[in-house]
């Protein structure tokens, strides 16, 4: 069974083996270290409260885009906001070691091919494409539901959300009609919900960084 | 963390205290799966008393996730009652009123599973 983080970086990756533009966006950045998080916290090596993240062990995970977010955490009792934001810086790293995992795998494969004769495009193909559907599959039928979802499926929700990935499989009108369940089942994990507010500090200090700059 | 369960005819009551983290997780999760499937089989309900717990984190939430999804499974009305301030305001932050029962005391508790007297 693939982790959290992988099945969330699977969900931006597209039909023809492209990573989704959102992937780049500072939202997905936070949501990929969010996800680390959880798996931190699902494995024992962190737990967490509104106020900060207690690191109950160093030991590794096996899971090495969680294990280098473990690795950063200084053990200075920062909350899940304040740490969220602070290594978004290393999603870049995190996505790399996701996608490689995936392709040792066998769930994705990786191409190269060059285009104006320089320029070098990367592909991440889907192999068979039966996780990507299965996870596709869960979230819609949680959505459309009034079932409880497991906590494994409230953070991929979550973070789906967060990191605009749900974009690719749904349109935003139906996001926008599913928004209030969506809020509900996202917000019924404590790292979801800092991810959360470490967004919404990013937008509103973005927002304040262009209005400076207009004025 | 301790737990205390009485199972009596219409419902099995839990009074858990102590801090909800993840070391106290995973056993505070097995007792509550297992009176939930023990209410199950008796057609009764399972009602947690919270008094006495003074901290959740978010190992701790999600045993209450995990519980509310056994109980529905089950068909075994659910409710929690008489949060204290800090694990209300997780409870609050988090949204949890909307996905299961949380009442202020034992009788409205018991009220609103269908238990009362």
């Amino acid at each position: 069974m693939i982790s959290l983080v992988e099945e969330l970086v699977l969900l931006a990756v597209e039909d023809d083996g492209k990573i989704a533009y959102t992937a780049g966006s500072h939202d997905f950045s936070m949501a990929l270290v969010g996800a680390c998080l959880v798996e931190l916290n699902l494995a024992g090596r962190i737990d967490a409260d509104l106020e900060t993240i207690t690191i109950l062990s160093r030991e590794p995970t096996g899971n090495v885009a969680a294990d280098a977010v473990l690795r950063q955490l200084d053990g200075s009792h920062a909350s899940v906001r304040q740490q969220v934001r602070e290594l978004q810086a290393q999603s870049g790293e995190l996505m790399k070691a996701t996608l490689a995992s995936l392709i040792s795998r066998g769930v994705l494969e990786k191409t190269e091919a060059r285009f104006l004769w320089a320029l070098r495009s990367r592909r991440y193909p889907i192999v068979d494409g039966r996780e990507q559907k299965e996870a596709k599959l869960r979230i819609l039928s949680i959505l459309l539901s009034e079932d409880l979802p497991t906590p494994h499926d409230t953070v991929l929700i979550g973070l789906a959300f967060a990191g605009g990935l749900l974009e690719s499989f749904l349109t935003r009108r139906q996001i926008a009609q599913l928004s209030d369940r969506i809020g509900e089942i996202g917000g019924l994990d404590l790292i979801v919900r800092g991810v959360e507010a470490a967004i919404r500090d990013e937008a509103e200090l973005r927002a304040h960084v262009m209005m400076l700059s207009v004025h | 963390m301790n737990t205390l369960i009485d199972p009596q005819d219409r419902a099995t009551l839990v009074a858990a205290s102590g801090r909800l983290d993840f070391e106290a997780s995973a056993a505070f999760q097995k007792e509550l799966e297992a009176a939930i499937a023990a209410a199950a089989a008796r057609k009764a309900a399972v009602i947690v008393d919270c008094a006495g717990i003074d901290y959740v984190s978010s190992a701790g939430l999600r045993v209450f996730l995990v519980a509310a999804r056994a109980a529905k499974g089950a068909s075994v009305a659910f409710a929690v009652h008489s949060l204290t301030t800090a694990v209300k305001e997780v409870f609050d932050v988090s949204g949890f009123g909307r996905i299961i029962d949380v009442l202020p005391d034992h009788a409205s508790a018991m009220t609103k599973v269908g238990a009362g007297a």
